[in-house]
């Protein structure tokens, strides 16, 4: 349904920080609500898109995000997509979300081929999770498909998703990572040095990527342009995106992490393990919250306690295989208000990019989500003594975006502290400020205290805290 | 002419078309392959969490008709 046209007055400070490198259009923040503006120069494609039902399909799909056209002038159109609660980046997938993301982009092209349109891009970010699935959201990636050209975001998606998913399968999703210093992707040049010599053997790798590594160092000085661009047919288009499809689909990790089977070596008994879920349950449903998050949540165990009453729940974990395993069952369960992602509190990630501000740090974008329930369960003797982040500090961090805070300190005597502190060796005096009172002293600063209890049948206990900020 | 914000890579241009012939070559050989394997009977169903690349039109409006 298209309303009125009204033009619209948009401040050049509400643009949105990630959306300047797009000729078609932008984003931008009216008050809460993010819109998207759609230059003139984009008209025939959107028009096109629109009225073929192409984004209907698609969002219908659930392959797009959904948009409603908000008011249209001859000067511009613009639409406001659906809201997404939080946007996770290719640096904080893991290894089956990346390959989802990198499939779903593959799918949407060789639709847009089909009907006569391509992706005009093949960027990471257009992609993002949504309703426990990869959501494409970039709605002005679209042109129209010129006859036998080749496809111009090919170079991109190989930067983007074929490499690093190609070089994860060698070396392990730590290479993930490395879009946090290339926001356009690893360098073909990179990826083809990184790989061992054998796959120069193996007639998809070669072609993507060691022989697209010389073309490229080859034609890097045609300034001009002089050079005639192949032709390609679109069944060929086609074949290569039905060739990546097929080998990323078989892509699979070889990695062990320590964190893996986590929940096999817990030093506490399956009547603590329960004891710990109810207390949790008890704590969190008085509190009524839209939105949690479960930091250091490993595989979404104590998440998924609460998870048929709170409407958005997020869970991250250092390690990618626990990610990994809770994003496939939230797939296998259909739970569409779980999003799993990876993160490592002692380095979470920086804002990157253009200004720094194109991608936003991820305390950023956790104090934009506002979530009403932080949990850190399990984790604060990791912080304080595996990364000597004293407690006043740990509690500056989770009081930058918590409004209340479950947190979990396990005694001198629980083992894994005990193993922590073993580690130090000589140094083991210097962190006998590891104590209850002194915990207490340090989140005191940020936070008043609403609860306090010991999980029955260990050495542990549970604290309610809620952040002095927010009228506590 | 492209309309173009980002530089697509000239040789990534020209690469797809020995890209395309290779990925021709194996898409070829693995549908014989499939044949011959379900001749045979070797087929066997994998339980899939990703479907496949195509999307299936049947449960949707088709491109030929507008809606209004």
């Amino acid at each position: 349904m298209r309303r009125t046209p009204q033009p619209m007055t948009i401040s050049e400070t509400n643009t949105h920080q990630a959306s300047f490198r797009d000729p078609s259009g932008y984003m931008f923040h009216d008050g809460e609500t993010l819109r998207r503006v759609i230059h003139p120069i984009y008209f025939p494609q959107y028009n096109k898109l629109k009225d073929s039902g192409f984004f209907k399909t698609l969002i219908d799909k659930g392959l797009l995000i959904g948009h409603e056209e908000t008011s249209a002038s001859a000067e511009n159109i613009i639409i406001t997509p659906e809201k997404i609660p939080f946007i996770t980046n290719p640096y904080e997938w893991s290894f089956e979300q990346y390959k989802h993301a990198a499939l779903h982009t593959l799918k949407i092209q060789k639709y847009a081929l089909s009907k006569g349109f391509i992706l005009k891009d093949a960027s990471a970010y257009n992609v993002t999770f949504h309703k426990g699935k990869p959501v494409f959201i970039d709605t002005l990636s679209f042109d129209f498909y010129e006859e036998d050209t080749p496809w111009r975001a090919y170079k991109q998606f190989i930067t983007h998703f074929f490499g690093p998913l190609v070089l994860a399968k060698f070396h392990g999703t730590e290479v993930f990572k490395m879009m946090q210093t290339h926001i356009d992707g690893i360098p073909v040049k990179l990826i083809a040095s990184m790989l061992p010599g054998k796959t120069k053997l193996s007639s998809t790798l070669y072609t993507n990527i060691h022989l697209l590594a010389k073309m490229e160092s080859k034609h890097s000085e045609d300034y001009k342009a002089e050079t005639k661009v192949a032709r390609l047919s679109k069944k060929a288009q086609s074949n290569i995106l039905e060739s990546l499809f097929d080998y990323i689909k078989k892509l699979e990790l070889k990695e062990v992490t320590e964190w893996g089977n986590y929940y096999d070596k817990t030093n506490y008994d399956t009547e603590a393990f329960t004891a710990k879920k109810e207390l949790i349950k008890s704590w969190v449903s008085p509190l009524q919250p839209k939105t949690l998050i479960d930091v250091g949540g490993n595989d979404g165990t104590f998440a998924r306690t609460v998870l048929d009453t709170v409407p958005h729940v997020m869970v991250t974990d250092i390690d990618p295989n626990a990610v990994d395993h809770n994003y496939r069952t939230a797939l296998k369960n259909n739970e569409y208000n779980m999003l799993p992602f990876v993160c490592d509190v002692l380095q979470p990630a920086p804002g990157i990019g253009f200004n720094n501000t194109e991608r936003s740090s991820l305390i950023e974008r956790l104090r934009d989500y506002a979530p009403d329930v932080t949990m850190a369960l399990a984790l604060i003797h990791h912080i304080t003594l595996s990364g000597n982040v004293p407690f006043e500090k740990s509690a500056e961090f989770f009081s930058k975006f918590s409004k209340h805070l479950i947190i979990e300190f396990p005694t001198r005597t629980d083992s894994w502290v005990e193993s922590l502190l073993v580690r130090k060796r000589e140094f083991i005096n210097h962190f006998d400020f590891y104590r209850e009172e002194e915990f207490e002293k340090g989140y005191n600063k940020y936070f008043s205290l609403e609860k306090k209890e010991a999980v029955a049948g260990t050495k542990r206990i549970l604290y309610l805290y809620k952040n002095l900020e927010h009228g506590g | 002419m492209y309309f173009l914000y980002f530089d697509p890579g000239l040789g990534a241009m020209i690469v797809q078309a020995v890209v395309a012939m290779a990925a021709g070559v194996l898409l070829f050989s693995k549908n014989v392959m499939y044949k011959v394997k379900s001749f045979f009977g070797l087929i066997k169903e994998e339980e899939d969490t990703y479907d496949s690349i195509d999307i299936d039109e049947k449960d949707t409006t088709t491109d030929d008709h507008k809606r209004d």
